[in-house]
């Protein structure tokens, strides 16, 4: 294998990787977006979503089937997540929200561990074995399904916001509540839309990465850090650079773990908190998002 | 200090009533007891100084700050209801500060207004011919909106940005038009043009209009009755012509300089 196809084939895995980063920063950015909340009980609830999943799996019901009743049963959550726990602390100061996100973070890693126990469950691989070559770079299909998946979210929430009178609502929801209230919008309902869709959108990534990662409740802490620094890169009110952050934060992550001796894959953990700090830095608003301007 | 005009107080004289309203933030309170009535199709002017109340005034009748007493709009009861709560029932408020939706294009905050009107994913036919007739009347009325459709809110100047939230609210086809401060921060000129579109909105679709001004020379050139408010109680009402012309009140109450050529 010659030096380029090796790098190929590392940026290949790299975005596979990257796909299910972009996805969990996805989530946090549209909670961010409609309610200036940082959600960190994102990822478990991702968790939750994915043993949901494994559970209708594993009593028989066909993987295909089992994941749009997840997405489903995610977004009914979400909502039901924002009208029982964030609506209470809406419009407090944010450490108070900070910490509930927290407890909720506490309370579902719990709760899970509770239900189904801290045993690792192995998780169904939602796509064939096996891949294809293309100039000597291996394609498996999986990684291409992880991809594709991702794009097809994305796709299917710029149709939703850019094409739908409730996406143009939600759109002016999350910049303007006061002004939304004013023209007659219910901005209490659509903040319950926007969890409700940041949980669907947060258990894709939870439902991809089980099969690699296999399924226990601490399953997502590490991809929550990455998404992270996947949202901080691209800037916490951005969803396109959520994806484009996520994708860059994977291949980082595999380059440095495959050609950075000194970091190998012990330390590769280390790289998205390098990342983070470098942007908070440097452009503290990430490549997307926007200065925020206070007006005098 | 609601006065009927004739023998019989009609539903059109009492379009907009107001009685023992007393509102206020927190330990503040601003509002000491309001009564007073708008007719319907009637611009009124709610004037005084800093810190008076006219804002919390506009913002109690839109649910913006709770109060107590009484608001009624064509004999239903506004007060305890949300601002959305408010605008299904045909209060358009225009905030102070405009309050656009920057992210978004002219257009689509225009859509916004008239978001109660139809469903949520798709319009009937003759809902989106509707909206569609109501976006015409609108940039009738704001020619310069037209021009700026596809333009993001945020990049307009102050004055069209005033012009989009004045049009977002009427996509709301309104009973009652609320606009505070609409002059704020808006050079003379613009100013000018902005009240004339008002008045002509006014006179063309007989909308009620309540606005609350600082620059009392203006508000009186449209409206028809006025009220002047000082430390959130009405100390003056009476028609808007006879208040311009009143010397003794330029002078104690809207400062002599923004009257002097009237009042001379």
């Amino acid at each position: 294998m010659s030096v380029v196809t090796d790098l190929l084939q590392q940026v290949v895995e790299g975005l596979g990787s990257g796909a299910v980063y972009a996805s969990l920063a996805l989530a946090l950015v549209l909670i961010h977006r409609f309610t200036g909340i940082v959600n960190f009980a994102q990822g478990e609830l991702a968790m939750l979503s994915t043993y949901v999943a494994w559970q209708l799996v594993a009593s028989g019901m066909p993987f295909w089937l089992a994941l749009p009743v997840t997405l489903a049963v995610s977004f009914a959550g979400g909502m039901l997540v924002e009208r029982l726990v964030i609506r209470p602390v809406q419009g407090a100061p944010e450490l108070t929200v900070v910490i509930v996100t927290v407890g909720l973070f506490i309370f579902v890693n719990a709760l899970a561990g509770l239900v189904w126990s801290f045993t690792v469950k192995d998780f169904p691989q939602p796509f064939p074995d096996g891949g294809l070559y293309l100039a000597g770079v291996r394609l498996d299909w999986s990684t291409l399904g992880m991809i594709a998946v991702v794009a097809v979210v994305m796709g299917l929430l710029y149709l939703l916001f850019q094409h739908t009178s409730i996406g143009l609502v939600m759109r002016a929801v999350a910049g303007n509540p006061a002004s939304a209230r004013l023209s007659g919008i219910r901005v209490g309902r659509v903040l319950m839309l926007g969890w409700g869709l940041a949980a669907t959108v947060g258990a894709v990534s939870g439902v991809l990465v089980a099969p690699v990662l296999f399924l226990e409740p601490n399953m997502m802490g590490g991809v929550l850090v990455y998404a992270f620094a996947a949202a901080t890169l691209g800037g916490f009110d951005s969803p396109v650079g959520a994806v484009v952050g996520g994708l860059f934060v994977g291949v980082a992550e595999t380059l440095t773990g495959a050609y950075v001796d000194v970091i190998g894959a012990d330390l590769k953990v280390g790289v998205p908190l390098v990342i983070i700090l470098a942007v908070l830095l440097v452009r503290p608003q990430g490549l997307f998002g926007r200065a925020a301007v206070e007006r005098a | 200090m609601s006065e009927p005009t004739g023998t019989e107080a009609t539903a059109e004289a009492d379009f907009l009533t107001v009685s023992g309203l007393h509102a206020g933030y927190g330990q503040a309170h601003v509002l000491q007891g309001l009564d007073f009535s708008v007719a319907r199709g009637e611009v009124c002017a709610v004037l005084g100084p800093n810190g008076a109340g006219k804002t919390t005034t506009l913002r109690a009748l839109c649910g913006m700050v709770r109060g107590r007493g009484s608001v009624t709009l064509n004999g239903t009861q506004l007060l305890g209801r949300s601002p959305e709560h408010a605008a299904r029932l045909g209060v358009a408020h225009v905030p102070e500060g405009r309050g656009t939706f920057n992210d978004l294009t002219v257009e689509e905050n225009l859509r916004i207004g008239a978001h109660l009107r139809g469903g949520l994913w798709r319009r009937s036919r003759v809902e989106r011919a509707a909206v569609a007739a109501d976006l015409e009347r609108v940039y009738g009325h704001f020619p310069r909106l037209r021009r700026r459709s596809g333009q993001a809110a945020g990049s307009l100047s102050g004055g069209e940005q005033q012009m989009l939230a004045i049009g977002r609210a009427l996509m709301l086809r309104p009973t009652l038009l609320l606009l505070d401060e609409p002059s704020l921060g808006l050079a003379p000129l613009v100013t000018r043009e902005l009240f004339e579109i008002v008045r002509t909105v006014n006179e063309e679709e007989r909308t009620t209009v309540v606005v609350v001004e600082q620059n009392a020379q203006l508000a009186l050139d449209i409206a028809h009755r006025a009220h002047v408010l000082e430390a959130g109680r009405l100390v003056l009402s009476g028609p808007a012509r006879q208040i311009r012309e009143d010397g003794q009140v330029a002078e104690v109450y809207l400062g002599v300089s923004a009257l002097a050529r009237k009042a001379g």
